[in-house]
């Protein structure tokens, strides 16, 4: 019978690395009342290297992690935090377990970035583990992909316990007769699949949808000049010239669409 | 000296003040996305647009339950759920405070139930995603009768539509069609 009966049967538990009762009281101590600098060793784990500039971002004057005596060292035998980033590829998966054993215990780990959570992007690559987790024990999750400065600084605050945690695991439940309505009942369907499709190859999606947005609540509005006048005056008071041209777009199709019919 | 000094005074202090105030973020940028679970009709348009499989959809035939799912932690923040949605489910707000010390926190779930075929029985998509095509088709303007029937006929799984094309298709009785012709 093979030995391996499953992938994941592969990923090494980390149940030789679990902590002990003292390590765990240790760390509780060095979470509750640290008063000095907390120093901070960066693993890259093989990610993108976004994360690390975001990292370097944090350290800058401009956010300046270093106030809170965050600081960035380069040895692990220094490091009260381990900071793991990236998606725990095979070839880094010994030197990622080198520099866990090598901080001095108590150390709080810290899994930065998309990969380091859950392998993010990557996470079904053939060469990855899928985040730090697979590896060694995590105290704390930072997302983002990479995170901002602002993400870093808030997520070492969690760490350090400075600051609580914002996020809950939440659970929807459909209710009884729940029913979603369409939008804009009152514009003839073929006719905002008209506009939508212009908008959004001028625009793209994202900034198409908001301005077929605008222009349909314009459509809509309870408004006694025309739609041309109604028009007009957003263009005229439009700074944007592209903007401007989407919406005369527009307003060329609405008219097409008024002199030929929808379909 | 002086001049540095005087350098530095013009420059003022260009550290910010976050974590203790709160920090102006870009406009247009992509944090958490938020998910309004009334408005979700779990059409899984995200679930296929989502690069790195953050959003997932898991259908329980039994339970009659479809539950989506969002993982913070996988999420890269790329904005193409919103663009995909149909009805402006999700949305990208500018939290980036997502920091968690639990995995499980990471997540977010919605439970839908599902529609079930008229005439086999078997569950083909959620009850919220058929009664919004049926509105789409023009329910929403038809008479009640028209409405049910649009109801029945999207409700219905391809397999019972084949099903009731071929018996259409033999009470026209074709083969004497032909023979009259
Ligand atoms: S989380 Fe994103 S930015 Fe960070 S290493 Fe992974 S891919 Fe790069
Ligand atoms: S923002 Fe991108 S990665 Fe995040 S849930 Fe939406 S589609 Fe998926
Ligand atoms: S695309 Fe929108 S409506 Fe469809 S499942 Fe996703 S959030 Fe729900």
């Amino acid at each position: 019978m093979n030995a391996f009966t499953s992938p994941d049967d592969l990923v090494v538990k980390p149940n030789g690395l679990s902590m002990s009762d003292d390590v765990t009281r240790m760390k509780g101590l060095l979470l509750k009342n640290i008063k000095r600098s907390a120093y901070v060793y960066r693993v890259d784990c093989g990610g993108c290297n976004g994360c690390e500039i975001e990292i370097f971002a944090a350290i800058t004057p401009l956010f300046d992690a270093e106030r809170f005596g965050i600081k960035v060292v380069a040895s692990p035998r220094h490091a009260d935090i381990l900071l793991f980033t990236g998606a725990v590829t095979r070839a880094m998966r010994m030197p990622a377990l080198r520099a866990y054993e090598a901080a001095p215990e108590p150390k709080i780990v810290v899994s930065y970035g998309a990969c380091g959570c859950s392998g993010g992007i990557f996470h079904d690559l053939y060469c990855v583990w899928g985040g730090t987790d697979k590896i060694v024990p995590v105290d704390v999750y930072i997302p983002g992909c990479p995170p901002t400065p602002p993400a870093t600084i808030y997520g070492f605050a969690v760490a350090l316990g400075l600051l609580d945690q914002k996020l809950k695991a939440e659970t929807y439940v459909e209710a009884e007769g729940e029913a979603v309505p369409l939008a804009h009942p009152a514009i003839p369907y073929n006719l905002r699949v008209l506009l939508e499709r212009e908008a959004r190859q001028m625009a793209g999606y994202r900034q198409g949808r908001d301005i077929v947005e605008e222009f349909l609540s314009l459509l809509e509005a309870d408004d006694r000049t025309s739609v041309e006048a109604r028009v007009g005056r957003l263009i005229g008071g439009e700074t944007d010239p592209r903007r401007a041209e989407i919406f005369s777009r527009l307003q060329a199709v609405f008219t097409q669409a008024l002199v030929g019919g929808v379909s | 000296m002086l001049k540095l000094l005087r350098e530095v005074f013009r420059t003022g202090e260009a550290t910010h003040k976050y974590p203790f105030a709160p920090i102006k973020v870009a406009k247009d940028f992509r944090g958490k996305p938020e998910h309004d679970s009334a408005q979700c009709i779990a059409c899984a348009a995200c679930t296929i647009a989502c690069p790195p499989n953050a959003i997932a959809m898991q259908t329980d035939v039994a339970a009659g339950t479809r539950t989506w799912s969002i993982s913070y932690g996988r999420c890269i923040f790329c904005g193409r759920c919103e663009e995909s949605c149909p009805t402006g489910a999700i949305k990208l707000t500018a939290d980036f405070e997502l920091a968690v010390a639990r995995k499980e926190d990471l997540t977010k779930t919605a439970v839908f139930t599902l529609a079930r075929c008229p005439s086999c029985g078997r569950s083909v998509a959620s009850a919220k995603e058929v009664a919004y095509v049926a509105l789409l088709l023009g329910g929403a303007e038809a008479s009640a009768e028209e409405a049910e029937r649009l109801r029945l006929l999207v409700s219905t799984c391809p397999e019972c539509k084949r099903k009731h094309d071929v018996e259409q298709v033999m009470r026209l009785d074709i083969e004497r069609q032909m023979e009259n012709r």
